[in-house]
Formats: structure tokens, C-alpha cells, sequence
């Protein structure tokens, strides 16, 4: 439930006893905490529940709000982003917290779906009181919340970092209720095109998830095309939740008919390894594009695993990646991520309500989607620290205005305002190399038409 | 036994009526349901795909698709609503929910028609389809489509339902019938033998019970038995009977 502190098996401040002594002076602090300290008796309960060695919030920890996927078909993303933040927050929490006060997450897992993200957020804001939104996974579950923020905005909740590049979380209506780190799908998808295009490949078609996440990179690849002068070559769906066993035979076939030179997927990894699949087993031998949001280890891991030849199913695959390549240790922040992942290699969060019993997952040791929870994680101890010792709600929206050019250790300066709630903008375009993905160099003479 | 007889017609008659009535009332039933279904289903998808109509005109002046996605995506989990999708003023598909694609019977079809039309759509099934236009139509047209077969479903149940209530009735009016004729022809029978004893033994017979009763078998017995030269007649016959010899 509350995310854990240290390594599955060290003491200390970790071992998650709750004390008679701790007890009471919780109890205490709790008659003048701020409201999103956790209540001391729901710690307690808590603790009982999970048997666990997790310790959870209390007295002054600034409890951070997570619906994600922890189950299901997408569960590696939301364990991944997690994992890339606890091993931040662990850091942080191991060297006196921020300001004196550890960050802690209250973890509750949608399964990517709309109406259980719904019922986590309400209950993470009215039950949990926590401070604040953070590391949400997915489009067809966050454009859900964003009414439920406008809500409660005399609350002043604040949504940050989703893992999502939709629009609806950086436009009007609900763009002022959240705050976004990484590019939006409109500039991956857009980048996509561009490369597309400029290597003569312009009829672009797309797969995509027929929900709001597949629209807004629908709706991304359609206007990079206008721009072009083209429009879509084909289109083809699938229904979110869709398994790598399921057939994609359908999709594949309604996209042959158009003859496109490339196709852009726009979904999770299980649909999307399916379709990279059976386009190669029917084929359908085009670049196949995804964006950023597949999770690009848990689809290579897919269409690899258990095959004599690992590449026949990868080699036409480009990944837009919105964060730096985890290989590129000339980066401050990969060497970061590098040495922390390894130091605390945090465990995937097994003790979240609904999480399936035997549905083992093994993490990765390193992915782009870890270090982007990791970046997140980095920036949100930045804004929290620039709070000052007593952090509070009607501040935040100042605190994160104030960061200007801040370094964040990826080669890109990170400045929010007003009239800008995205803090990076770089796309990265990414192939598979052996069971990794690379940067992509030379698009011309990976994927020129021949 | 041979009593029984008196009341076949009658028992045919009564059956015949009931199965007249189920008959009837089935098929007034069939016709009325699916007739009020019918009509709520059309009007209902209007509604619905009015509600989204008006709903989506801001969504879709923010260019705003992926929300746009996410209204049509809720409304498609109300039962018997298969599918939904929005086409702009130029015919442009700008958000559906078809997979794995969308079905080239509604590509070919004139995207602003917002009368109800009958779809059959391969590999899908049977639908009604409305829809309605996004301010008057220069924004685009929802477009709401029902499944027929689950409207079918429904009239099916209702009308079994009915049905079912009529059976039950039908079945216990026969054996209501049964139980009533039984005991109707029990005393008769009682009186023929009687009778039967009475004739067969110059007008003595052994009374089985029907010479006390005080209902007309007991009067019909008594008028018998006063017949063959023995007893007197009921005291309410009397006055009309002509005394023996």
C-alpha cells in the first residue's frame, strides 16, 4: 500500500513495526498534523493487513497519491514507473528526507482501468488526504480523474507526472490541474511522421487502442500528416486489455489492404507485440513504430522470449522514447538512475489491494520506463523541497512555477510557468539492438524505401 | 364412470377457451412490446446520441479527441448500445468504437443521415442506428447503434413473462376444473347406483348416503325412490307430485 522504504530484508527505519511509542506520538502529532498526514490508526491497520516490511506514513511524511496498473495486461508499466521512483525516493528518504520529511507513496492499483482509477483517486484524496497526485498510468484512466480534480480544486490536489502524453492533461479544460514532465504524444507521434516522411515512407497507417489513449495518438498522427499534405493510409483497432496470445490477424489485414509504407501503434505492449507478430508472420514487412508508452523492455522481452531466432519478429521496430537512453551514462541522471536502481533495486509493490494472486512479474533491470519514474520522482522532491520545511497545497502551483532552466541531469533544462505545465519536450527515437533498445542514428538507412 | 361424460364437452370447452385466451393475449403481446420496445429503443439511442451531440461541441471545437473518445467510450457500456461514432462535417471519422476497424457497410454509408436506419453488418450482427447532428450539423454527427438482437431478447422476455404467468393460471384452472368435476360427478354417481339398485329390486334399495342428503341429488333419490312405490317425496316437491296409484 504505502511505498517501501528500504531493501526487501534491511532493518532500521524499514522494518515496519509500528511501536506503543510510535503509536502515541502519532496520535499526538496527528491532533495537529497537516491533513495529509496519514491518521495513525489507519497506519496501524494498515501494517496488520500487509504483513509486510513496509513501513507506512506517518508523522510529517508527505504522502504522494498512485492509481497505476500493478495488474493486468499493462502491470509492467506501472511497476516499472514505481520501481524508477522508489529508487529516488528511497535516496532521498535514506538521507533525511526532504526538508526532514520522507516521502512516502500510498500505492492503489486500477488495473488501467477508468472506473477503478476513478474510485482510487477519490478515495486517495477524501480517505487518504494525501498531499498530492503523482505517477499515474495511462490516457483512458487519467482523462477520467481530470473532471474529479476540477472537482475538488478548492482542495488544490494537483495530478503530476502521469505516464501518459495525452492532451487532455495539458489543455484547456482540465490542463491547469496537472503538471506533465515528459513530451506529449502529439510531438512523438509527430516526430515519427517527420522521420517517416523524410525517408520517403508517406503512407503512414495506424494501429491503435480504441480508447482515449489510442485517439490522442491517432489524433497526433493525423495532424503531423496534414501538415505533410497526407492523410492516414489505414487504420485498424483493438480493444484495450488485449493479450500477446491474442490473434491480431484481423488488424494486420485491414491494413495490407491499404499498402501503407509504415505503421505507428499506438498501445500497450501485450497488443503491441501481438501486432508486430503477426504483421511479420503475415508479411506485412513495413517499419513498425510505437510510442514511448508501450514499454519498450516488457514488448522486446514478449516477441523475443522462446523464439530460436530472437530478432525475426524485432528487426522493423522503432520505439519514440521520451526520455534519454538508460545506456547513455554520459548523462548525469543515468548514472544516477544507474547507481540507484542497482543500490536498492527497488521490488515490484506486491502488497496493493487487487493485485492477483500468481501473477509473478519479473522487473527489469534497467528500462525507459523506470527512468522516467525515476526522473519524476527527482523533479517532484525538487518541487516539494522548494516548499520549505512546511509544505503546503496552496503552494505548490508557486513552487513548481519557480523551477527556471532546471538541470535535471538528462541534457534538456526543465522550466514550468503558466502557460507551460510540460517540463521536456525532446523526443528520442529508439531500435532494438540484441534484447535493448539503441538509439536510432540514421533513419535512412535503417528504414529507406527500397 | 359413465358420468364423466356430462362433462367432457365441457372440460374441451373450458381448455379451448383458455388456450383461446393465451393465444390471444400471446400475440396481442408480441405485437404491443415489441412495438413499445421498438419505439423506446429508437427514442432512447436519439437521446443518447443527442447527449453526446451536445456534449462533444466544445470537445470538438478544442480539437480535443481524445476526450471526445473517452465520452463515447462511456456511453457504449450502457447495455445494448454497440456501438458509437462521431464523423465531422466533412465525412471524417473522428472517433468510433469499431474494432478492428470500422465496417465498410458505415464507410459507404451518407454520414449526416440522422434518421433511423436497419444495419446489418457482417460479423457484427443486426442494429438500428440515429443519430443526431453537432450544432445543426456543421460540427459533425453522432451516430448511435442498437442491437437488434438484444431488443429481440427483450421482447422475448417480456413476452415470456407473460406467457408464463398465463400457463401457470391455465394450468391450475384445469385442475381446478378436474377436482371440481370429480366431485360433481361423485354424488351422480351415487344416485345411479341408487337408482340402479332400485330398479333392479322392485323399489327396495340400501341407502349409500344420497337419501339424507339435502341437495338435489338427495331430492332427485327421495322423488326415485317415491317413484318405485316407496317413501314420500321431499316436502318441496310435494305439492307438485301426484301421489302414487
Amino acid at each position: 500500500m504505502t511505498a517501501r522504504r528500504n531493501r526487501k530484508g534491511e532493518g532500521g527505519e524499514g522494518s515496519g513495526l509500528v511501536t506503543r511509542r510510535s503509536l502515541i506520538r502519532s496520535g499526538l502529532a496527528a491532533l495537529v498534523a497537516a491533513p495529509w498526514v496519514r491518521p495513525p490508526a489507519a497506519a496501524a491497520d494498515w501494517t496488520r493487513r500487509s504483513g509486510r516490511d513496509a513501513r507506512p506514513a506517518q508523522e510529517g511524511d508527505i504522502v504522494l497519491g498512485v492509481s497505476a496498473a500493478f495488474s493486468g495486461p499493462s502491470r509492467g508499466l506501472g511497476t516499472e514507473l514505481y520501481r524508477g521512483s522508489m529508487a529516488w525516493f528511497n535516496h532521498v528518504n535514506d538521507n533525511g528526507g526532504v526538508n526532514g520529511r520522507r516521502i512516502v507513496l500510498k500505492l492503489t492499483d486500477d488495473g488501467y482501468q477508468p472506473d477503478p482509477c476513478v474510485a482510487n483517486t477519490i478515495q486517495l484524496m477524501q480517505d487518504e488526504s494525501v498531499f498530492l497526485l503523482f505517477g499515474y498510468v495511462g490516457t483512458p484512466t487519467v482523462t477520467r480523474v481530470l473532471p474529479l480534480l476540477k472537482r475538488f480544486r478548492d482542495e488544490q490536489v494537483y495530478l503530476f507526472f502521469p505516464f501518459t502524453g495525452a492532451e487532455p492533461q495539458r489543455e484547456p479544460p482540465y490542463g491547469e490541474f496537472a503538471f506533465n514532465l515528459r513530451a506529449s504524444y502529439r510531438q512523438e507521434t509527430a516526430g515519427l511522421v517527420d522521420n517517416f516522411v523524410r525517408i520517403g515512407r508517406r503512407r503512414v497507417a495506424v494501429f491503435y487502442q480504441n480508447d482515449a489513449y489510442g485517439r490522442s495518438g491517432w489524433a497526433g498522427v493525423r495532424e503531423a500528416l496534414a501538415a505533410h499534405g497526407e492523410t492516414m493510409a489505414g487504420e485498424a483497432t483493438y480493444t484495450r486489455g488485449t493479450q500477446f496470445d491474442d490473434s491480431m490477424r484481423a488488424q494486420v489485414e485491414i491494413l495490407q489492404g491499404q499498402s501503407p509504407d509504415a505503421v505507428i501503434c499506438i498501445g500497450a505492449y501485450q497488443a503491441c507485440a501481438a501486432f508486430a507478430r503477426d504483421a511479420v508472420d503475415l508479411g506485412l514487412h513495413i517499419p513498425v513504430a510505437n510510442v514511448s508508452f508501450v514499454g519498450s523492455e516488457n514488448l522486446l522481452a514478449l516477441l523475443r522470449e522462446g523464439r530460436d531466432d530472437p530478432g525475426s519478429h524485432t528487426r522493423f521496430l522503432v520505439n519514440s522514447q521520451v526520455v534519454p537512453s538508460y545506456e547513455d551514462t554520459s548523462l548525469a541522471a543515468v548514472r544516477e538512475y544507474h547507481e540507484l536502481m542497482e543500490r536498492y533495486s527497488p521490488d515490484p509493490p506486491e502488497d496493493v489491494d487487487r493485485i492477483a494472486e500468481g501473477e509473478p512479474y519479473e522487473p527489469f533491470p534497467q528500462s525507459f520506463v523506470s527512468l522516467e519514474g525515476f526522473l519524476n520522482a527527482k523533479l517532484i522532491t525538487e518541487i516539494i523541497a522548494r516548499m520549505g520545511d512546511n509544505p503546503d497545497r496552496s503552494r505548490i502551483e508557486q513552487a513548481v512555477f519557480a523551477v527556471r532552466d532546471y538541470d535535471i541531469g538528462v541534457g534538456e533544462r526543465v522550466s514550468f510557468g503558466p502557460e507551460r505545465r510540460q517540463g521536456l519536450d525532446r523526443v528520442y527515437y529508439t531500435v532494438p539492438e540484441g534484447d535493448r533498445f539503441v538509439p536510432l542514428d540514421d533513419w535512412e538507412s535503417r528504414f529507406a524505401m527500397t | 364412470m359413465r358420468v364423466h361424460k356430462l362433462f367432457r364437452r365441457l372440460r374441451f370447452g373450458v381448455f379451448a377457451l383458455f388456450a383461446l385466451v393465451v393465444l390471444s393475449i400471446f400475440l396481442l403481446s408480441i405485437r404491443t412490446v415489441s412495438s413499445e420496445l421498438e419505439t423506446e429503443y429508437v427514442s432512447n439511442s436519439a437521446n443518447i446520441a443527442r447527449n453526446i451531440a451536445d456534449a462533444s461541441v466544445d470537445i470538438l471545437l478544442n480539437r480535443n479527441l481524445a476526450t471526445l473518445q473517452s465520452l463515447i467510450d462511456q456511453f457504449v457500456e450502457i447495455e445494448s448500445i454497440r456501438y458509437i461514432y462521431i464523423v465531422s462535417d466533412t465525412g471524417e471519422f473522428l472517433a468510433h468504437t469499431f474494432v478492428p476497424g470500422i465496417p465498410e457497410e458505415i464507410l459507404a454509408s451518407d454520414p449526416s443521415l440522422t434518421d433511423p436506419v436497419e444495419r446489418s453488418l457482417p460479423g457484427l450482427g443486426e442494429f438500428v442506428e440515429v443519430g443526431s447532428p453537432i450544432l445543426s450539423g456543421v460540427a459533425g454527427t453522432v451516430h448511435v447503434g442498437m442491437d437488434t438482437e438484444s431488443l429481440a431478447l427483450k421482447i422475448q422476455r417480456a413476452v415470456g413473462q407473460q406467457i408464463y404467468l398465463l400457463c401457470i393460471i391455465m394450468v391450475v384452472g384445469v385442475l381446478a376444473l378436474v377436482w371440481i368435476v370429480k366431485a360433481t360427478a361423485k354424488p351422480l354417481e351415487e344416485l345411479l347406483t341408487y337408482v340402479v339398485e332400485l330398479a333392479r329390486n322392485g323399489g327396495e334399495a340400501s341407502d349409500n348416503g344420497v337419501l339424507t342428503r339435502r341437495d338435489e341429488i338427495g331430492d332427485m333419490a327421495r322423488l326415485m325412490r317415491h317413484a318405485a312405490g316407496q317413501g314420500s317425496p321431499p316436502p318441496k316437491w310435494r305439492a307438485r307430485v301426484k301421489p302414487p296409484g
